[in-house]
């Protein structure tokens, strides 16, 4: 089955059509999705949408995995990415 | 009969300017009753941008005070009461078109010639000083010395080390006036009659209704936004951003001319937590708690010509606050006509959070019957002929 | 700009009962909903390439019966699209993530039916990865079909718990245990009420058979006490009934300590008189009370909204959730009632997330003679002043204020919160786009 993927720190991530880059990242055993500004683990939580704990960079913008439906070829990093290091 | 050393005293308001007057109370020994119709901080001084500023000054007596106050501010900080919250940095203030190079460059000689350090940094300076700023900018003035503080985080420092405490949600009705109307004798609120020695009104826009000054005070209310972190960014900002545009809006009210409905000023500032608190418009009508989507975009539009890279970052909160803006331009500070023991301290518009303290130091200086250090006869509350007590 | 009668947020079960029932009525409705599929949390649909999990008949009649009409009536939803707020000249604001920009609607009423959010009591760990809500679980096994991977343990307090446990049985992976602070099967008439809702019994009993033959351990009047991340997992230590300790070496944790109103920063309700447009709340944004409940309010929303428009009769107020659907939800309350005593956690226990503000940081700023309101707390103190604005920890900073001042007056998650727009952070790019677009439609 040719299944699509995303890159998640240029890791082919598979997804089904359809599923949030939360789930697909989920189902890759990723549970960390680095830290927040504030130090803070980012990571899944809500499902929702609400708790903006699961935010990651997608093709440089800023957003919830969980909200987010995964599409081919989408980069999705860190919130603090290693270009925005000081 | 002039009381020397009046033991108690009575601040209604407590923003930043009451919170400064109960301050050098204490550092005096005396131990002052704030009353506030909310709580403390909850009305500009909690809206506020955290200026601490020479730079949007002109010369004249509101330049002298912000220099005082900035001085005050450094002194503040270094003996701790501010440390950690007053932090020192320059303001640039920044021309995109020739009317508003005309103005900058009109405005720093103004600024050089009252003793401010101000540096002129030309397109190719510009880049090599201030990075993230957009190649539109045509010219810059880096004005040193100013600072930034958080209005709300003031307060409660000031509070705290006062030991004050704040009577909350309780509204001032009306001042008492003793028999012979020389003196006040307290307040009077829903709960009853507070006696004092003294009675400080630094109230804000309340202020009005306790001394007549509805036809004086205007409330000027201000939109402002902060975003989310974006710390690569904002550690890249050597100061705060002032657009050289915010000269002219505040010039134009305070001629007495009708200004524009709305007038924009932008001011970007980088907060130590990492986002950006960006301001601001300035208008005379609207709900304090509203924010409309026009005014925010347009806000935000002007910023990201400064500072492209604010397009990739979150807007977070939206909010507003009301300035207490004075008919003639300049705040009402000092001692009540003829009334031995009632003071007043109010008018800031905009320049709230810079005046504040000096504002607080020059009150207790008075109320002990000291000079007070800054030249208060520029805000003096005789020059307006309808103020009184009302009852 | 084009007006349309009735903007309804959210496409769960209130939003879609308000949606259809305005519609028929001849009303213009949009609806507006994050996801890019109708359902919300209750009926989350799965996804294109998903197995769906196995449901009962009765939950499917139930969805078909509430999705079905959409195809008959000329409903515009806006999907993928975020609500913000209604700004202070009336303009309803959308973050519309697939065009990028926010958008500018203009309505004369608007139903806010956003659903429920859970409670989830602070507890050291409670942060980690690994860690997330028994809903967010469930939500996404309905989404995808799989439940997650590993040992999952499911602590907290309330019937999710069980539902949740038996449909990831059902799927495969049943959790090791779960962990219940209350003991439903208490000797009592408590749940006595349930019998006015035979199809909820079933459904309980259903779970419970699940929970029972797939024999995943039920701890009753048992608590976390901490969570800890080690090398090979998450490290639960459980304090149960009787006061010994167990530890539980997990994969994941759901956490789950009831339901909230999704309502933080809500813009308040609006009757159409002073303002406009006329805003109103339907469902679990309003009243958690399931989502039978929330199909009568959206409903009971439409036609008060009809009536607020001058098209129809007022409802009555009495008519709005029938009185046997509260006595359910109370009886589950009362079945559910939480028995194991709340922890005292540690001072480093995180309480605000989003800005890294702990329990002591907290008690440090209350102490003192003067008695700060909840907004200086969240001012100097930075509680709830973070990206989720306060939806996790506004309620747990007020209760715990609350322990630690009985003197002073009550604090409520509301003193915590604002009333301002934007409801979630949106992109700068997308508000300065959405300005643009609309100087260019003049």
């Amino acid at each position: 089955m040719n299944r699509e993927s995303f890159f998640w720190m240029a890791q082919p991530i598979p997804f089904r059509a359809g599923e949030t880059v939360a789930s697909a990242l989920e189902a890759a055993g990723i549970l960390s999705f680095g830290p927040s500004p504030t130090g803070r683990p980012t990571r899944y939580f809500c499902g929702i949408g609400v708790c903006q704990c699961c935010l990651v960079r997608i093709d440089g913008r800023v957003t919830e995995a969980c909200l987010t439906p995964a599409y081919s070829g989408a980069r999705v990093e860190r919130v603090e990415t290693s270009d925005a290091e000081v | 009969m002039r009381s020397p050393f009046p033991p108690s005293v009575i601040v209604a308001g407590a923003g930043i300017v009451g919170a400064s007057v109960a301050y050098f109370l204490a550092t005096r020994g005396i131990r002052a009753e704030l009353f506030d119709e909310d709580a403390p901080a909850s009305q500009a001084t909690g809206a506020a941008d955290g200026a601490v500023s020479v730079g949007s000054k002109r010369p004249g007596p509101m330049m002298s005070a912000a220099l005082a106050g900035l001085s005050l501010y450094r002194k503040l900080a270094h003996d701790g009461v501010f440390a950690d919250l007053f932090k020192p940095r320059s303001t640039f203030i920044v021309a995109v078109s020739d009317t508003e190079c005309d103005v900058l460059e009109a405005h720093c000689a103004a600024l050089s010639g009252a003793g401010v350090q101000v540096t002129k940094l030309d397109r190719a300076m510009v880049a090599g000083r201030f990075s993230a700023l957009s190649p539109e900018v045509k010219l810059a003035a880096e004005v040193h010395d100013d600072g930034h503080a958080i209005g709300y985080q003031l307060v409660h420092r000031l509070l705290t080390a006062a030991g004050a405490t704040v009577r909350r949600h309780e509204k001032i009705e009306r001042i008492l006036v003793s028999g012979d109307g020389r003196s006040v004798r307290g307040v009077a609120t829903a709960s009853g009659d507070h006696l004092a020695d003294a009675v400080v009104i630094a109230a804000g826009s309340g202020s009005a209704r306790l001394l007549g000054l509805t036809d004086v005070l205007i409330p000027r209310k201000g939109q402002l936004l902060i975003t989310e972190r974006a710390p690569a960014l904002n550690a890249g900002m050597p100061g705060s951003l002032m657009s050289g545009r915010y000269l002219l809006t505040k010039g134009s009210q305070k001629t007495g001319k009708p200004g524009p409905a709305r007038g924009l000023a932008l001011v970007i500032d980088p907060l130590r937590t990492g986002q950006f608190l960006i301001g601001g418009t300035r208008e005379d009508h609207g709900d304090r708690r509203t924010n409309d989507i026009d005014a925010i975009s347009q806000i935000l539009t002007d910023a990201v010509v400064l500072v492209p890279q604010l397009a990739n970052v979150r807007l977070l909160r939206t909010f507003a606050g009301v300035r207490t803006a004075v008919i003639d331009g300049m705040p009402i500070v000092g001692r009540i006509g003829d009334v031995e023991n009632l003071f007043v301290a109010t008018g800031f518009e905009g320049d709230g959070i810079c005046l504040g303290p000096i504002t607080g130091e020059s009150i207790a200086a008075l109320i002990c019957g000291d000079t007070p250090s800054l030249d208060l006869g520029p805000f003096t509350p005789s020059r307006f002929h309808n103020l009184r007590i009302v009852e | 700009m084009p007006k349309c009668d009735l903007i309804v947020v959210g496409g769960g079960p209130a939003g879609m009962a308000a949606a259809i029932a305005a519609a028929e009525q001849g009303l213009s409705v949009e609806l507006i909903e994050q996801r890019r599929a109708l359902g919300g949390a209750f009926f989350r649909q799965p996804a294109e390439g998903a197995d769906p999990i196995p449901k009962p008949a009765s939950f499917k009649a139930r969805w078909h019966r509430l999705s079905s009409p959409f195809s008959r009536t000329a409903i515009k939803i806006h999907y993928g699209c975020i609500f913000l707020g209604v700004d202070g000249d009336g303009l309803v604001l959308v973050d519309d993530r697939q065009a990028g920009e926010v958008r500018r609607l203009n309505a004369r009423a608007v139903i806010i039916a956003t659903g429920a959010c859970e409670k989830v009591r602070p507890l050291p760990g409670w942060d980690d990865p690994g860690v997330s809500t028994v809903g967010g679980l469930q939500v996404m096994l309905k989404e995808t079909g799989r439940p997650a991977n590993g040992r999952i343990l499911l602590a907290g307090n309330g019937p999710l718990l069980i539902a949740a446990a038996a449909q990831m049985a059902r799927a495969g992976n049943p959790p090791v245990a779960i962990v219940e602070a209350g003991d439903p099967l208490r000797p009592g008439l408590a749940g006595l009420g349930l019998l006015l809702a035979p199809h909820l019994l079933t459904e309980a009993f259903g779970y419970l058979g699940t929970v029972y033959k797939t024999r995943i351990p039920w701890l009753r009047r048992a608590r976390i006490e901490k969570i800890e991340t080690h090398a090979d997992g998450l490290q639960a230590t459980v304090i149960r009934g009787n006061g010994d300790r167990s530890a539980f070496l997990v994969d994941r944790i759901g956490l789950h300590d009831g339901f909230r109103p999704n309502d933080m920063g809500l813009p308040a309700d609006v009757d159409g008189r002073v303002a406009s447009p006329v805003v109103i709340r339907a469902g679990d944004c309003c009243e958690v009370l399931g989502c039978v409940a929330a199909e009568a309010d959206g409903a009971f929303a439409a036609r008060k909204v009809m009536a607020l428009l001058g098209l129809g009769r007022s409802p009555d107020k009495e008519n709005r959730i029938p009185l046997r659907l509260r006595r359910v939800q109370a009886s589950l309350a009362r079945l559910f009632a939480p028995i194991a005593a709340p922890i005292d956690v540690p001072d480093h226990t995180m309480l605000c997330r989003c800005e890294g503000r702990t329990v002591g940081d907290l008690k440090r700023l209350l102490a003192g003679p003067d008695a700060k309101s909840g907004r200086e707390v969240k001012l100097n103190g930075r509680f709830a002043m973070g990206e989720c604005q306060g939806r996790f920890c506004a309620a747990n900073v007020a209760e715990l204020m609350t322990k630690l001042r009985p003197d002073a007056a009550p604090v409520v998650d509301m003193d915590l919160a604002g009333q301002r727009w934007p409801l979630r952070p949106v992109p700068i790019a997308a508000v300065i786009a959405g300005a643009r677009s609309k100087t260019s439609k003049r």
